[in-house]
């Protein structure tokens, strides 16, 4: 049986780790390189890395910290930040990466969304909504950029369906508003997007213990259930301590 | 070059240069253990009962903060034995502290999850800044002497101390023991961590980068001003109670699913390289020989058994190019690169400014107030 | 000693990076020419069918493998996308495919299965055993291997099939004759699984 994913999610900023709340300044957690190497030991399904520095700083993914990454990667690795071509897309596939994650770029142009696909299969191509509640004036939810300090006008389901058209392999719905917080995923945002595609979906944003994965895979079925905060924080005092488990409903039987 | 020699007793040898031997062919470590050591360690009844009165003076000191004492959780065996001591033996509320050097194994943070969590306790930890980290590393080992693990150690130091004063915090647990560790690393070795002139002299002539977020302490501040001034004091709780190395590893492997090293200080990556390759391979220092050596004479090991594991390489032959690979891409350099520095002419710690001087009284006196029981020369 | 194919179809690092840490002997094989001594060979596989299978043919790779599988002591290995190019044909593409596994490479098809599967197939998946085989000896068969495509194997002979995984429908997921094999997953992305399959594969 197909199992739900239960995916590690890292945050690189200046070459370093870090796990922000919000998508606002993150905490430091250390060096990628480490942490890859804990995560493979401890046979984690997959592990997506983000680069948040790369889009708002309009500048090309950087390669050789992929190229050191992937080296050191025994799962299944997604890259996403600042991918802005179908050629760069290529380009990260060839270091020896699964997936490459679009977001900016692809709200931006969702021809884009096409031409990664083709050039590394749409097995290979995933589409990332960072989505963000209104506030009390605006209402509505909206996929945010740049770290989420530009705001779009596009409505998440409406997006997934024009990722999906596109040919994209995968969603990814993050919730901004959920980042770092630690206090579960927005079941109800997954919800939508999932009745939304027939693609494979990640949720991210809010995991703080294992029963909110469990929750999240009862509402979608199987699922990416991916996360920062719980598997780099341990207790109160969000200690720096690389950890991974699964839920019972996605765990080998 | 002095002919080949090694203790009768225990399995020290010339490789440690300033070994001496008497007349019985026995070592200066066996005969200040046999000294100095022994008649001033008591892991009995009375021990146990010094242990009580200092737990009971602690836990009243700490009566209302939030910890009573603080405690360097490393991943090692030692600390987390330690720990489980200080709360189930010593009723105390230890925060307990880790620091993150960069070079945590899965079996560390695996096993400082596990007591941490069974014990219910909270952890706090502090991140060292990796590409700083890096850099001191590299300069290390672009200076050539053999303490390249400087860095590493001072930083878990310098952060311990600096977390405690923070804290106000009376009371700092050391996980050292006479019982595996009454042998100690000779100096040319492994130099002292806290030598500071030492330490910039290195940094300033290899470093590419100034040090901002990395944590110095100095033998000023933590050996005088912190114990002395605010009246930290240092405890050893391991020398008081009964520490046989197999026993307590099934304690914590019962207790905690406590998963065993294949060697001590093999919870650092760094360190697993450092003594299993890089000692051994580029200077013949092998601090088996050291440890083995405590366990002989704390009559944990034979003297037959040591000298069979030592023929063996502590890292097998089919894994070092891959922690070869590993350090150095986790270094930021090729794996040509770090054998250039394995194959460096080779230098000592006299090489470079130091306070060896001032170590050397200090070390005299901690020795003559019956502080300092062991040999590190 | 395993050889593995690098004729230009995406990467190949992590398959190398696995048989280096499993402290397999390997060489990494450009041109046809080098392929002359080898007697176990790895066919990794990235992107599209049509593309994977026109590298293979234009690096001449596909025309020395077929060569030098004559000698009977031979063994090769496909992975996903290089399985695919084991078939005769794949829906993905137009190109003819090797034929060395009689068989064709078909779509999840999600509208035409009542579970209507997610598409592509993403994660960790485990497999049915049909035909016992020393290449699946000592798989944790509860953990299974990681997945990930859109297209499928179909065989013509179900005597062809070693193993199946369950997507909405049943799909050939370890195929093979008796010295040419193709696996779905990603042996190089399943840890110890992984690490086990190309093992024994090496060890035939």
């Amino acid at each position: 049986m197909l199992r739900s994913r239960i995916i590690p999610c890292l945050l690189i900023r200046r070459n370093g780790l870090v796990k922000t709340v919000g998508f606002g300044d993150g905490k430091y957690v250390g060096d990628p390189i480490n942490a890859v190497r804990i995560f493979n030991e401890k046979r984690v399904d997959e592990l997506t890395v983000f680069d948040i520095d790369a889009t708002v700083e309009g500048r090309e993914p950087n390669y050789s910290v992929i190229r050191n990454l992937a080296a050191e990667c025994r799962m299944p690795l997604s890259y996403g930040g600042g991918i802005t071509t179908a050629e760069q897309a290529a380009k990260i596939i060839s270091l020896g990466v699964e997936k490459i994650t679009i977001s900016a770029a692809a709200i931006a142009r969702p021809e884009l969304i096409s031409e990664v696909a083709e050039a590394v299969g749409s097995q290979s191509t995933a589409v990332v909504l960072d989505v963000k509640k209104g506030g009390l004036l605006r209402g509505g939810t909206h996929l945010v950029t740049h770290n989420a300090t530009r705001r779009t006008k596009l409505d998440p389901v409406e997006f997934t369906r024009i990722a999906d058209s596109h040919g994209a392999g995968e969603i990814v719905v993050n919730s901004v508003d959920r980042d770092g917080q630690m206090g579960g995923y927005d079941l109800d945002l997954a919800g939508e997007i999932r009745r939304a595609t027939t693609l494979p979906m990640t949720v991210l944003g809010g995991a703080g213990n294992i029963g909110h994965m469990e929750a999240l895979i009862d509402r979608v079925g199987v699922v990416g259930a991916a996360a920062g905060s719980l598997f780099v924080f341990k207790g109160p005092y969000k200690a720096v301590l690389i950890s991974y488990a699964r839920p019972a409903n996605a765990s080998p039987r | 070059m002095r002919e080949y020699r090694i203790c009768s007793n225990c399995v020290m040898d010339t490789t440690d240069s300033r070994i001496t031997f008497d007349v019985d062919g026995l070592c200066d470590h066996c005969r200040t253990f046999r000294d100095d050591v022994l008649p001033n360690w008591h892991p009995d009844e009375r021990g146990e009962a010094e242990l009580i009165r200092i737990a009971d003076k602690i836990r009243a000191d700490g009566k209302n903060r939030g910890f009573d004492c603080i405690l360097g959780m490393s991943g090692g065996f030692d600390s987390s034995y330690m720990l489980h001591i200080a709360v189930t033996q010593m009723k105390l509320r230890p925060l307990v502290f880790h620091v993150d050097g960069g070079w945590n194994t899965r079996v560390a943070v695996q096993n400082i999850e596990n007591v941490v969590e069974k014990l219910g306790l909270d952890l706090f930890t502090e991140v060292i800044d990796w590409e700083e980290m890096k850099d001191l590393q590299l300069a290390f080992f672009k200076s050539g002497v053999s303490h390249i693990d400087i860095p590493q150690d001072h930083a878990f130091i310098a952060t311990l101390y600096r977390f405690a004063a923070k804290h106000n915090i009376k009371y700092i647990l050391n996980g050292f023991n006479y019982s595996t560790e009454c042998v100690r690393n000779p100096l040319e070795w492994i130099y002292h961590g806290s030598d500071m002139r030492q330490f910039w002299d290195i940094q300033k002539k290899f470093g590419t980068r100034s040090l901002k977020n990395y944590p110095i302490s100095s033998i000023w501040y933590h050996k005088l001003y912190l114990r002395y001034i605010r009246r930290i004091e240092m405890v050893r709780p391991l020398n008081y109670v009964p520490y046989v190395k197999e026993e307590a590893r099934r304690v914590m492997a019962d207790l905690y699913g406590w998963e065993a090293y294949p060697q001590k200080h093999f919870e650092s990556r760094f360190t697993r390289f450092y003594e299993g390759y890089w000692l051994p391979t580029r200077f013949g220092y092998d601090t088996r020989r050291v440890q083995f050596s405590s366990l002989i004479l704390t009559n944990q090991m034979t003297r037959e058994d040591a000298l069979k594991e030592l023929e063996k390489p502590a890292i097998p032959v089919d894994q070092v190019p891959h922690e070869i690979e590993f350090v150095a891409t986790k270094l930021g350099i090729t794996p040509e690169e770090l054998i250039t520095y394995r194959d460096m002419p080779i230098k000592s710690y006299q090489d470079y400014k130091s306070q060896e001087k001032l170590f050397e009284i200090g070390g005299k006196f901690l020795h003559l107030i019956g502080k300092e029981r062991t040999l590190k020369r | 000693m395993i050889s593995i194919l690098d004729y230009g179809s995406g990467n190949i690092n992590a398959i190398a990076t696995l048989v280096k840490l499993s402290n397999i002997s390997y060489e990494i094989v450009t041109h046809p020419g080098q392929l002359a001594s080898a007697t176990k060979i790895l066919l990794p596989g990235v992107g599209a069918f049509d593309r994977t299978m026109s590298t293979f043919r234009a690096s001449g790779m596909a025309n020395a493998v077929r060569m030098r599988l004559e000698d009977r002591s031979v063994a090769c290995l496909g992975i996903c996308v290089g399985m695919h190019v084991l078939a005769n044909s794949s829906e993905e593409g137009s190109l003819e495919g090797m034929g060395l596994v009689p068989g064709q490479v078909r779509r999840f098809h999600p509208e035409d299965i009542p579970e209507s599967p997610k598409v592509p197939h993403m994660g960790w998946n485990t497999i049915e055993v049909h035909k016992p085989h020393p290449l699946l000896a000592g798989i944790d068969m509860a953990q299974g291997f990681y997945f990930l495509h859109s297209y499928h194997y179909e065989c013509d002979s179900a005597d062809d099939v070693i193993a199946t995984a369950r997507h909405g429908r049943d799909f050939d997921a370890v195929v093979g004759t008796d010295r040419v094999f193709g696996v779905q997953f990603h042996p190089e992305k399943s840890h110890d699984n992984g690490i086990r399959l190309v093992r024994n594969f090496v060890d035939l």
